[in-house]
């Protein structure tokens, strides 16, 4: 029998135990296991394999597909992110207004939030599908031709940047609202009074006193985007002709499809590490 | 005046490509097939072919997959609220060795997703033999960082005082977590919980990671199985298909809106 102290003292522990289980057993253990398999040649079965050392490494360095699809994933996740935050910026400016019936548009705005990517990346298929999709029915009775959106190379990847703005804008906008309702009131009341232009009034006061926002969202956006996978393995499968292969495909095709655990996890790593940086980066740029 | 009808407009276009790819998909879902590719788009059937949803539920085993989804969502939130619940707890009411570093490990595990541990996990679930089972769906989603971090802030605004006058009562421990705490923080709870429906409901990556066998799977894998083999053919039925396997989140959002567009969600976080 414990006695009621030590039972006491022991409480919060017991209370934090099957949290702090699940986090070591599945987020903190599986980064240094993936740090093990790519040292090692794990095969098929439970066998981990003899150590190889950086070889699997080396051979992603010296890979050529391996420094392009670094390029694309980094390139989607610096487009997507802010245009979809310029996006909803705009948005929740329109919003965070004195009107009538707003409160509509926010959740309008807000429903492909909640859609899943799958019945997403169903209907993209059909509306930029080269055959009867109705986006380019559009184009053509606008006078422009039609867009290879998902056969060429070039236009790939800009349409799953495309159908990723749509998707996420809706959760940056409504960050953004709850920001600018958190906004200090006598600030910008003040700074209306002094007659200041809303133009000069937005860049000068409501944006920089926004910075934290802006943050947080940032970095749940860097985050979620160096994600990609489903609209990808969807889709386009990569293609055409690895056009719009990213990390997370890369890593998924490695392991699941070639059967090159070690590599496999080699590149889950390197874009574990590559997220750290530039989150990194970020919060140095925006507490500096 | 000006300003306000250049908002509302501005607002109003805004919801076209936001709104007609909805229109579209439900349009397409009841084209029969003939209406499916013509010159100029039909905006309208003209006959209505509901049994494209009979057709769509039938073509795979949706029903399955829907009992699949039901049962590992509502698993994967009930553990989350509980595991949460307590770990929040501890980490707003107690004072203990160690309660910043844990704090800290907890807030930490938001930046690693589960699409960088996958092959970590992958492995350890086939080391049990546990691929292809319910409990290889749940089991890295049972804590939600996340979720012990909101409730964390919602409990610690809550009053000593209040802890004090519950324990005069006689209502202390768990008790004062289940009878006051959790009352007290419902929107938060609420939010929290809706938000983890819909991101369960919805995930593709994981269930595509750990099963290959119907008997497990879920529904987006279903939807994702359908696309890969009706496109560029039937896409009347793939429409229907994804209008019933997003139907549940819609119409959750639509009756629940309020707990997701609040602010309350998203101010805590800062910082």
């Amino acid at each position: 029998m414990m006695s009621p102290r030590v039972m006491a003292a022991t409480r919060p522990y017991l209370y934090l135990a099957p949290t702090l289980a699940v986090l070591a057993a599945f987020t903190y253990f599986p980064i240094a296991r993936l740090a093990e398999m790519s040292l090692r040649a794990p095969g098929v079965g439970t066998s981990l394999g003899p150590w190889i050392g950086l070889s699997a490494y080396a051979k992603l360095f010296a890979n050529p597909l391996f420094w392009r699809v670094l390029g694309q994933t980094i390139l989607f996740v610096f487009a997507s992110v802010p245009i979809a935050m310029a996006f909803a910026l705009g948005l929740a400016l329109l919003l965070d207004q004195p009107l009538r019936g707003l409160g509509v548009f926010r959740v309008l705005y807000y429903t492909p939030v909640v859609m899943p990517t799958v019945a997403v990346a169903a209907l993209a298929l059909w509306m930029f599908n080269a055959n009867g999709g109705v986006v380019d029915y559009f184009l053509r009775s606008l006078g422009i031709a039609p867009v290879p959106w998902l056969v060429e190379s070039t236009w790939a990847l800009p349409t799953l940047i495309l159908i990723a703005v749509w998707k996420n804008v809706g959760y940056y906008m409504i960050i953004y609202l709850a920001g600018l309702q958190a906004l200090p009131q006598a600030v910008l009341d003040a700074a209306r009074l002094d007659g200041a232009r809303p133009i000069v009034r937005f860049f000068t006061i409501t944006l920089p006193l926004l910075r934290p926002t802006t943050f947080f969202i940032a970095v749940v956006a860097l985050i979620g985007s160096f994600q990609i996978f489903d609209f990808v393995n969807l889709m386009t499968q990569g293609g055409p002709s690895n056009a719009t292969n990213v990390l997370v495909y890369f890593a998924y095709q490695n392991g699941f499809e070639y059967l090159q655990l070690g590599m496999a996890a080699a590149i889950s790593l390197i874009m574990f590490a590559l997220v750290l940086l530039i989150l990194g980066a970020v919060a140095w740029a925006f507490n500096r | 005046m000006i300003r306000r009808s250049a908002s509302y407009a501005v607002l109003v276009a805004g919801l076209v490509p936001l709104l007609l790819p909805f229109y579209w998909m439900a349009v397409t879902s009841l084209k029969p097939k003939r209406e499916v590719f013509t010159a100029t788009p039909q905006w309208l059937p003209t006959h209505p072919a509901w049994d494209n949803y009979l057709l769509a539920w039938t073509a795979e085993p949706f029903a399955r997959f829907f009992f699949n989804s039901a049962v590992v969502t509502a698993l994967i939130v009930a553990l989350q609220l509980v595991l949460a619940s307590l770990a929040a707890f501890a980490l707003s009411r107690f004072e203990f060795p160690g309660r910043r570093v844990i704090f800290w490990t907890v807030v930490a595990a938001l930046i690693v997703p589960v699409q960088v541990t996958f092959i970590a996990n992958f492995m350890t679930l086939a080391h049990f033999g546990l691929l292809n089972t319910y409990a290889a769906l749940i089991a890295p989603y049972a804590a939600s960082a996340f979720g012990t971090f909101l409730l964390r802030q919602a409990f610690a605004t809550v009053p000593r005082q209040l802890e004090d006058a519950a324990r005069l009562d006689g209502c202390s421990g768990l008790g004062f977590l289940w009878h006051i705490l959790l009352p007290l923080s419902r929107p938060t709870v609420l939010a929290f919980a809706l938000v983890a429906v819909v991101a369960h409901w919805n995930d593709y990556f994981w269930p595509l990671i750990v099963t290959s066998n119907n008997t497990v799977r879920t529904l987006p894998i279903g939807l994702g199985m359908f696309i890969g083999q009706e496109v560029t053919t039937d896409w009347n039925l793939l429409m229907a298909a994804s209008i019933f396997v997003s139907a549940p989140m819609l119409l959750l959002f639509f009756f629940m809106q309020r707990y997701f567009v609040q602010s309350k969600l998203y101010t805590g976080i800062r910082g």
